[in-house]
């Protein structure tokens, strides 16, 4: 066996497309997570969403409607009870 | 050292989705580099230049996956190897010295043996009768893995699993990483010329091996 023929012969053990899938993002996984600036991780702690802040805004602004009458009616209760 | 358990990372990053599905899309950067190229890759990814970075991976992932693919029993430790050398090599190119007898393909593999040798050292996996683990569902679907393919690497891993571990390191060296037998020689800390005598030895016992198995000889 020549020397040619074993370097083909050894294109074999070269890696299938799912190991190379795998190998690829578990290496640029790494490498993402440790080139994230410590800006970037500061600004990610107080990241707004977008759609957080919608939803808290709109269960706030219904509390306000729904309770506010319901207080006022409960005052009242409270107030005519002698 | 990068400990492998703290590699496990989701696979659904973004980056690295997106990274993962470019590499095998455009096939790993297949076209090897001059070395030129690849020495100013290295000074860029220096520089912080993370797509240079990538381009040194690309160049190199195929090449360290079946250096030491020969070298050790399973799938699954050449693939744990193989990451862990190439993430310890570009986060330590601020290491890499340019050298006029070494290219560094071979400061990549050397870095690749050692780990591969710390692996060896940690726990000794049982050989199978191919001397391969069973591969998952996922890949046995690859159409890249036809049968001739995986015919030949079933011969060759058998016939390598018979060579001394000494001998194996130096022909996955040699076939594996292209290296010759100086660069072989300054890796394992023997002469060029005991290299050649074991490439040589090595290359009949492999080749009657193969020849044997894949029907060629009785």
């Amino acid at each position: 066996m020549t020397d040619d023929e074993l370097l083909d012969s050894w294109t074999s053990l070269d890696p299938t497309n799912g190991q190379r899938r795998r190998v690829d993002a578990r290496v640029s996984a790494w490498l993402d997570a440790h080139d994230t600036s410590i800006a970037a991780e500061w600004l990610e702690l107080v990241r707004v969403s977008p759609f957080g802040s919608l939803t808290l805004a709109t269960v706030g602004a219904t509390a306000i409607v729904t309770v506010t009458p319901l207080a006022w009616f409960a005052g009242m209760l409270v107030g005519a009870v002698p | 050292m990068i400990p492998t358990a703290t590699l496990r990372l989701p696979a659904a990053w973004p980056l690295g989705m997106l990274f993962a599905a470019l590499s095998s899309r455009l096939g790993g950067d297949a076209e090897r580099l001059p070395e030129d190229d690849i020495l100013r890759l290295v000074e860029q990814a220096r520089a912080g230049d993370t797509g240079a970075r990538r381009r040194l991976y690309t160049q190199h992932v195929d090449l360290v996956y079946r250096t030491v693919r020969g070298m050790l029993r399973s799938d699954a430790d050449a693939e744990d190897v193989t990451q862990d050398a190439l993430l310890t090599a570009l986060t330590s190119l601020d290491r890499y010295r340019p050298r006029a007898d070494a290219r560094f393909a071979t400061w990549v593999t050397t870095i690749a043996l050692n780990t591969a040798r710390r692996r060896f050292r940690r726990r000794r996996p049982e050989i199978t009768a191919t001397g391969e683990l069973p591969e998952s569902a996922g890949d046995a679907a690859d159409p890249a893995d036809d049968f001739d393919r995986a015919r030949q690497r079933r011969v060759l891993l058998a016939a390598l699993a018979e060579l001394p571990e000494r001998d194996r390191t130096i022909v996955s060296l040699r076939y594996g990483a292209d290296l010759n037998a100086s660069e072989i020689g300054a890796i394992v800390g023997i002469e060029a010329a005991a290299v050649r005598k074991i490439l040589e030895r090595s290359r009949v016992r492999l080749g009657a091996r193969l020849g044997t198995r894949s029907g060629g000889q009785p």
